[in-house]
């Protein structure tokens, strides 16, 4: 398991990428481009969460599988939301 | 059958049940009958009295598990199993939340600008505290992991403390202003979306709240070792969840 050390990195990571979220949010170019780096860094951010608070880069593989199938469920029903919106559904 | 007995010792809990049929209850009494809501929520309410009560008891904590009920993940606490089991129910939950609101405001011609309705600074800030919180309580489980009582006590404290602040300036500040301002519920989607999806996470941040509560009180009481902290550990595992959530609902809402 990590030390305080890693905890405290990560918080400060979790905290700069926050900030760089607002700043990116300001900065000139295409607005859908700009959206897409806020929710990459928004992912980043849960994931770095999911691993190293929730500890799940120190847990067993199958533990994860059960929050991993649902992001999976929640991601194909996304898809086939878009896909309907897109057939104008 | 006789080399299985240490194992059908344990002490084994009908209360998810009761608490599964309480909040039901409570849900259909929300929609047709408020006597009906009140009721659901004293089911529920006793049912997590009678859980802290075991908990505090440390009934769960002698529960052993046959290999077969084990498997395959016979290295987790049947604990920590059950808690990623309720996690991935309440991702699918929120997931779906989300992929409503994106769906909707895809599908909508018009959207206010969200740093024109919401104030960027005050969801940054709950930003901050909100992940502040998630440093308490893994602290707080490494403290006690090593034998340190008073880091889970002040590590258990502040996650409180910060926690209560994110709720304090959520439906203190924030949703006080945007009501004044003519952005309510009944505003159009964009009000409605925001409400819904900031106050399920509010109600979530505020069970989380009820959950380190009990914690504490059971900190402050000695409950807690170097060997036995598992509530410590499970109920963080919930409160990053409701981190990760916020991680989507801020940017979602506040600056995209």
């Amino acid at each position: 398991m990590p030390g305080i050390k890693t905890y405290v990195g990560i918080w400060l990571g979790l905290v700069v990428a926050t900030i760089m979220e607002v700043v990116t949010r300001s900065l000139p170019g295409a607005v859908s481009l700009l959206a897409l780096t806020i929710l990459l860094i928004s992912s980043a951010k849960a994931i770095f969460i999911a691993l190293y608070y929730q500890h799940l880069r120190f847990e067993s593989w199958r533990l994860a599988v059960l929050p991993i199938a649902a992001i999976v469920g929640i991601a194909l029903l996304a898809i086939s939301s878009a896909f309907s919106m897109a057939m104008g559904g | 059958m006789t080399g299985n007995n240490e194992h059908s010792e344990g002490k084994h809990s009908f209360m998810p049940i009761v608490i599964s049929v309480g909040v039901s209850i409570l849900l259909l009494g929300l929609i047709i009958y408020i006597p009906l809501f009140v009721a659901g929520l004293i089911i529920t309410a006793v049912a997590l009295l009678k859980v802290f009560k075991d908990g505090f008891e440390e009934k769960f904590s002698k529960s052993k598990e046959t290999p077969e009920e084990a498997w395959p993940l016979e290295q987790q606490g049947k604990e920590k199993i059950g808690v990623w089991v309720f996690l991935t129910s309440e991702i699918l939950i929120f997931g779906s939340l989300i992929s409503a609101y994106v769906y909707v405001r895809l599908g909508s011609s018009s959207w206010p600008i969200a740093s024109q309705t919401h104030n960027v600074i005050l969801g940054m800030i709950n930003t901050i505290i909100l992940l502040t919180s998630s440093l308490s309580i893994v602290l707080a489980l490494y403290f006690i992991r090593a034998g340190n009582t008073t880091g889970l006590k002040v590590g258990l404290t502040s996650a409180f403390a910060l926690g209560s602040a994110f709720l304090v300036i959520k439906l203190g500040f924030e949703w006080p202003e945007l009501i004044r301002k003519g952005f309510t519920i009944n505003s159009g989607l964009p009000g409605s979306t925001y409400y819904v999806l900031t106050g399920v996470h509010a109600v979530h941040l505020a069970a989380g709240l009820v959950a380190v509560g009990y914690l504490m009180l059971r900190a402050f009481n000695g409950g807690f070792n170097s060997s036995k902290h598992s509530g410590v550990e499970n109920v963080g595992l919930y409160w990053h969840f409701v981190d990760i959530v916020w991680m989507f609902l801020f940017p979602l809402f506040y600056l995209i």
